[in-house]
This record gives structure tokens, sequence and C-alpha cells, in this order.
């Protein structure tokens, strides 16, 4: 009778051990010893000895550096931007992809290959488009008469950021539009119709039946397109290294150039850390409008 | 509430101890390392393992390579050798994690300016006493020698050698009527004449990571300062140099973005007439380039000088079998074997008797590489370097871009260079 209970208690707990203990170990694990690497003082010269507390003193260094004050408002600015144009441009395409036209299907798969692509690949071609001297963009926009002299995209403090977003807004727009066209062709045909039959516009559908129904979907959306865009990392790091001087250098690439470069593996782990702690922020705001949402 | 409370805690309390009983399994595992050491060296009728880590990957090279390793083996039948190829931009990261985690090979190649570095962390194995018994330090180059040495102590041996000089476009400055500069006013000269709408003057690689630092030193160098004296009249003169040259539109601003290999294919495109690069683009340049080329030795100011690059063979301090790995070491340094390595691989010797050798006398583009070699100083900083490397690239970039004037900048360097030199 114990034994029962006891099954009928426990045996639960004892399916999802596997998952709990994966978890742990490339999870949990990791960024517990990234925050525990963040409050000592590893480098290179002493990986293998003794590393001691240091409290936090490695928040004070990174936080009074220049560089992290540049780099976090770049992060911001990117991810900011990035954001915003990719659900633009993704969610137009996704409402004109959600009608009938002959060759949709196979527009579509075309559409998706900016986002199949490797970064690698993706990166190294918008450089060369990028370039100041032999540039496809500069060459069409000089013969378009729009520009008189060439810009150096990439190499000039004042638009490298900006070329980095545009080169990943072409990344992220595929992903947007996938995820809200399998949201709208969810949305039951019926309501359309009695709309229709109400009297209301094109517009007034979009914006009192779309919208409202695709709520669900465009939180996640948008809460998975920060996580990924304030990580993006080889992109910028192929196409500019960070440069001209921090103009282009985003968090990830501050981190990895202190623990991989400079070999500061603490003052690395430290931005992680922080980065981390800002995405965890995210994520709880997150939450709170979806609960909010099934409290309705 | 108090529940929730109550899981959570435990949660972290079982975090704690998954934590700390893993790091105490890896400092474990590296302290019984020494005291295996011993005993494995004498039982000699097993066979022993050595691995190898290097960044080699054409063909020829590993072919070399896989000639001594080959005859090493069927010398000591009882020594069998792994060698691993690890792409050179994952080596120092690899090197680093497998220190980390008690995994390193026996003998690694290590780029020469992370050399000290690694030396200090305590990665590589002292060898100064092997080194002496062996007793041909006196046949190595001062330059590539010292990249081996940290606090006196010998720490691995030079492999190959490199060095930079300029490479010119000869047709175009036959064109132009202007012969290749000796010293920085007839570089200035021939940049402002060989520039035309679609061809620059001059290319330097200063793209914001090692590289800029390696193509700016020697400038700093040729005007009688070091990092040093950083804040010194020859840095600010070296890099006004280089800003001249992208204000006048002699150099694109371009390079701020472009390694070594992109200011080639512009060199080779024909868009540059001359390019600050190194010995191993000879074979490709011979391949790929349809004009008249050749090579100077850097132009010189107050004095002339050239930066050294190359790797070095080192042995890691968590090795099994040292002398064995010293073996194999010292196997793969006799002329034959190396020379064979060096020419397959476009690169110079750091031996003053093997550069007598015809193969680098009589070719015309390498005897500049190889007069070079006497007067190429290496980047021997101290473990600090790649922390004092990243302010000279900040430095060289807020220049260029003229986000700072060369004195502020230069000044702002020094500042966090001085602590770093010990």
């Amino acid at each position: 009778m114990a034994f029962s209970k006891f099954i009928n208690k426990w045996s639960g707990y004892f399916f999802i051990l596997p998952g709990l203990l994966f978890m742990i170990f490339f999870l949990v694990f990791p960024i517990f010893y990234n925050f525990l690497l963040s409050f000592q003082n590893v480098t290179l010269l002493n990986l293998n000895g003794e590393h001691a507390f240091v409290g936090f003193a490695n928040y004070v260094t990174i936080v009074s550096d220049g560089t992290f004050a540049v780099s976090f408002q770049n992060s911001v600015i990117f991810t900011f931007l990035c954001i915003v144009f990719q659900f633009c441009i993704g969610f137009a395409l996704a409402l004109y992809f959600n009608r009938k036209f002959p060759g949709r299907d196979f527009m579509r798969s075309i559409l998706l290959l900016a986002w199949m692509l490797p970064t690698v690949i993706t990166a190294t071609l918008f450089k060369w488009m990028m370039a100041g001297d032999y540039g496809v963009v500069n060459y069409f926009l000089q013969s378009l008469g729009i520009l008189d002299k060439p810009i150096y995209w990439l190499t000039e403090a004042k638009t490298a950021l900006y070329g980095t977003i545009i080169a990943n807004i072409w990344i992220g727009v595929p992903f947007n539009m996938v995820i809200l066209l399998a949201g709208l062709q969810s949305l039951p045909e019926h309501l359309y119709e009695a709309a229709k039959i109400d009297g209301a516009g094109r517009f007034r559908q979009f914006v009192n039946i779309t919208l409202p129904l695709l709520r669900p979907t465009i939180l996640i959306l948008l809460m998975l397109g920060i996580i990924y865009t304030f990580k993006v990392f080889d992109l910028v790091l192929i196409m500019t290294g960070g440069g001209p001087v921090n103009a282009s250098t985003l968090l990830p690439i501050y981190a990895y150039k202190l623990a991989f470069t400079q070999y500061d593996l603490s003052l690395g782990a430290t931005v992680a850390s922080i980065m981390f702690m800002i995405l965890v922020a995210i994520a709880m705001v997150y939450l709170w409008f979806m609960r909010k949402e099934e409290q309705l | 509430m108090i529940r929730k409370m109550f899981v959570l805690l435990l949660s972290a309390t079982f975090l704690l101890i998954t934590a700390c009983s893993g790091a105490t399994n890896t400092s474990g595992g590296q302290t019984s390392t020494p005291n295996q050491s011993a005993s494995a060296d004498k039982t000699s009728g097993e066979k022993i393992k050595i691995t190898w880590w290097d960044y080699m990957s054409p063909e020829a090279m590993v072919n070399a390579l896989n000639k001594v390793i080959k005859d090493y083996q069927d010398q000591h039948p009882n020594v069998e050798i792994e060698r691993t190829y690890v792409p050179f931009g994952d080596l120092k990261n690899k090197i680093l994690l497998g220190s980390a985690a008690g995994q390193l090979p026996d003998i690694i190649w290590i780029d020469n300016p992370d050399h000290q570095a690694f030396s200090a962390a305590g990665v590589l194995a002292d060898i100064t006493e092997e080194v002496k018994e062996w007793g041909q330090a006196d046949q190595y180059f001062e330059g590539p020698w010292s990249s081996t040495m940290y606090k006196g102590k010998n720490y691995g041996i030079p492999n190959s050698s490199n060095n930079l000089a300029l490479f010119y476009n000869k047709d175009m400055l036959d064109s132009a009527g202007v012969k290749p500069p000796t010293n920085w006013d007839e570089l200035r000269e021939a940049a402002a004449k060989l520039t035309k709408p679609g061809v620059y003057g001059i290319a330097v690689a200063a793209i914001r990571n090692e590289t800029a630092t390696f193509q700016f030193l020697p400038f700093v160098w040729q005007a009688g300062s070091d990092l040093t004296n950083f804040n010194s009249e020859g840095t600010i003169e070296a890099i006004s140099l280089w800003k001249e040259f992208i204000d006048k539109g002699y150099m694109s601003q371009e390079v701020l973005g472009q390694d070594q290999q992109a200011i080639m294919m512009q060199f080779v495109a024909g868009s540059v007439a001359m390019m600050v690069n190194g010995t191993w683009q000879i074979p490709e340049l011979q391949k790929n380039a349809n004009f008249n080329w050749d090579i100077v030795v850097l132009p010189s100011y107050k004095q002339g000088g050239t930066i050294l690059g190359g790797e070095n063979w080192a042995i890691t301090s968590t090795t099994k079998h040292k002398d064995v790995a010293w073996d194999i070491v010292k196997f793969a340094n006799q002329p034959e074997y190396l020379k064979e390595f060096l020419l397959a691989a476009g690169r110079l010797p750091s031996r003053k008797d093997l550069i007598q050798d015809p193969a680098w006398q009589d070719d015309k583009y390498l005897k500049i590489f190889a007069d070079g070699m006497a007067v190429a100083k290496a980047r021997a900083y101290g473990p600090e370097y790649p922390k004092i490397s990243e302010a000279v690239q900040e430095m060289i970039q807020q220049v260029l871009t003229g986000y700072k004037t060369p004195e502020e900048a230069v000044k702002e360097a020094d500042e966090k260079i001085k602590p770093l030199l010990k």
C-alpha cells in the first residue's frame, strides 16, 4: 500500500529526471559557473592556479570602462532597430503571402534562404557589397545619382553599426515572416466573414481582428527576436570586427575580446553575466504580459 | 509560499555541490599527472603515444610534416605520434580549454607573439636544461630566439620565421617613372605619384586585430620609438604617416577593415600599387599576379627595421613524456627536414646556418626577406602583450578614423601600455 502510494507520488519526478539532469549539466551549471568566474580574478596567467574571490571588483572595472558604455549603447541601438524593421517588413511580407496567388509557395521558400544561409556567408557577402571602393551598394547609389562620393559603410565610425544592422535585418526578416504567417493562417476565416457582413473595411479587420488574435504570436516573436538579436556575434565579428575603434562593438563582441583575445576570462564572464541579467529581465516582462493575458 | 522557497533553496544548494565537486575533480586530475610521468617513462616495452598540434593545412606542408613523423616512427618503433591539425584561429582557445581541462597534447606550435603569455601561464614546459645540452642556441637569430624566452628561461625553440617587406607593382612604378622607395620621403612621393583614379598608391592592413599591430610596429621602430617609450615623437610620426596617406587619398579608408589577405587581393587586382606584406604571400603572387612585381625592404626613416612573425615549437608542462617529445623536436629540427618544410611553406629559417642555403640566398624574392632576418624584431614584450596590442590597435583606429588626434590617442594608449610592461 505504502509502496504504490510512493510510486503514485514520485513516478512523475522519475520521468523528468533525465531531462532535469541534462538541464542542470548543460544549462544551469555553465550559467552558474559563469557567475562564479565573474566574482574571481581568473586570467590566462593563473588559469591552473589559485583563484581569489574579488567580490564585485570585476563589475566595477567593467562599468567604469568606457568601452562597456559604448558597447551597451550599440547593443541597444542594434537590437531596437533590427527588431523594429525585421518585424514591420516581416509582417508586411506575411500579410502578402497570406493571400493566394500563383507561385506563392515557391516565393516563400526562396525568401527563407536568407535565414538558412550560414552567417559566415551572409556576413562576407555584405562586407563585399558595402565595401567603399568596389562595393555594389555604392555603385548603385552613385549611378542613381544619390551619392556623389562613396560611403565607407563599414570603416566609417558613423555608419559601421548601421551597416551591420542592415545585414542583420535582412537575415531576420524571413524568421519574422514565417512565424507571423503561421499565426495568420491559424486565424478562423469566419470572423473575417462576419466582419465583412458588418461592414468592416480591410484596415478595420486588421486592427480589430488580426492584431488582437495574433497578440500571443507577436509577443513570443518579439521576445525571441530580442534574445536572438541581443546576442548576435559572428555577423559583426566578420563584417567589422567591432571596429572602427569601437563603433560597432556589441556586448557579445566586447565579452569575446576580453576573454579570448586579452585572456581576461573573469572580465569576459562579467560582461556575459550582465548580458544574462538583461535577458532575464526581458523574459520576466514577457512572462508578466503572458500572465496578464491568461487572467483575462 | 514557504514550500516554494524551500524548493528554491534546495535546488540552489544542489547546484553549489555540483559546482564544487566539478572543480575538485579537475585539480585532482592535474596534480596526479607528474606522479604518473616518472613511471611511464621507464616502461619501455609499452608503446609511447605522443600527441602534437599544429596549424599547417596546405598539402605540401602537411606532406613535409608527415615525412618527419614517419621517419621518426620508423627509427623509434615504440613511439607513436598523433598529429592533429587545429585551425590557426582556434589554436589559442583550444590550448586555453585544454589547459583548464588538463587535456593538452605533448607538442604544440605557437604563434610567436603568444609564446611568452603561454609560458607565463605555466602551459609550457621549461626546457632550459635540454636546450643547453643540445648546444645549438647560438645558431638561431636573436629575434625568433627572444620570443621563446621568458624571465631568462627557455620555453621552446623557433621553427619558421617570416617578416614584412614592401611589395610593388613594377609595371605601375615604371610607367609612373618612380623608383622603389627606400625611405619615408620617397615612400610619400611614390604613393602620391602612383595614386590615380581606381588605383591607390599604397596599402597596409589596419583591421582591428593583431594584424594592425604587426603592420604598424615596424613603422614605430623605423621612427626610433618602441612600445617601451610609446608616447614619443617617433610613434606620433609613424601614425601620422598612415593618417596622411588616407587624408591625401593615397591609401583607401577601407584598410581599416582589411587584413593582409584582403590587401593582397587588392594588389593582385591592380587597385593598389604598393603594399606592406609578408614572406608567405610570394607563392600566391607567383601564381595569381598577371603583371610584373617585385619586393624591397621596408623604407627606412631614422633607421631601418622590420617585424618578425612565425611560429615556435613548445612542449607542454603536462606532458608525461618530456624526453621523448624533446627528442622529436630535435629530430624535426635537423636541417634536412626543416628545409623541406620551410620551402613548402614559403617561410624563412630561424637558423643562421640554414639561411645561408642557396634555396634562400639565390631566390631574388626570398633573399630580401632572408636579409631582413638580421634586423627583424620579435614582439617579445612579456605575457601581457595581447592587452598591449589591443591598446595599439585602438589607437591606430582612433587616429585613422579621425576620432582623435595622433598626440591624444598615443598618449592614452601609452597610459594603458605602461602598467602592462613588466
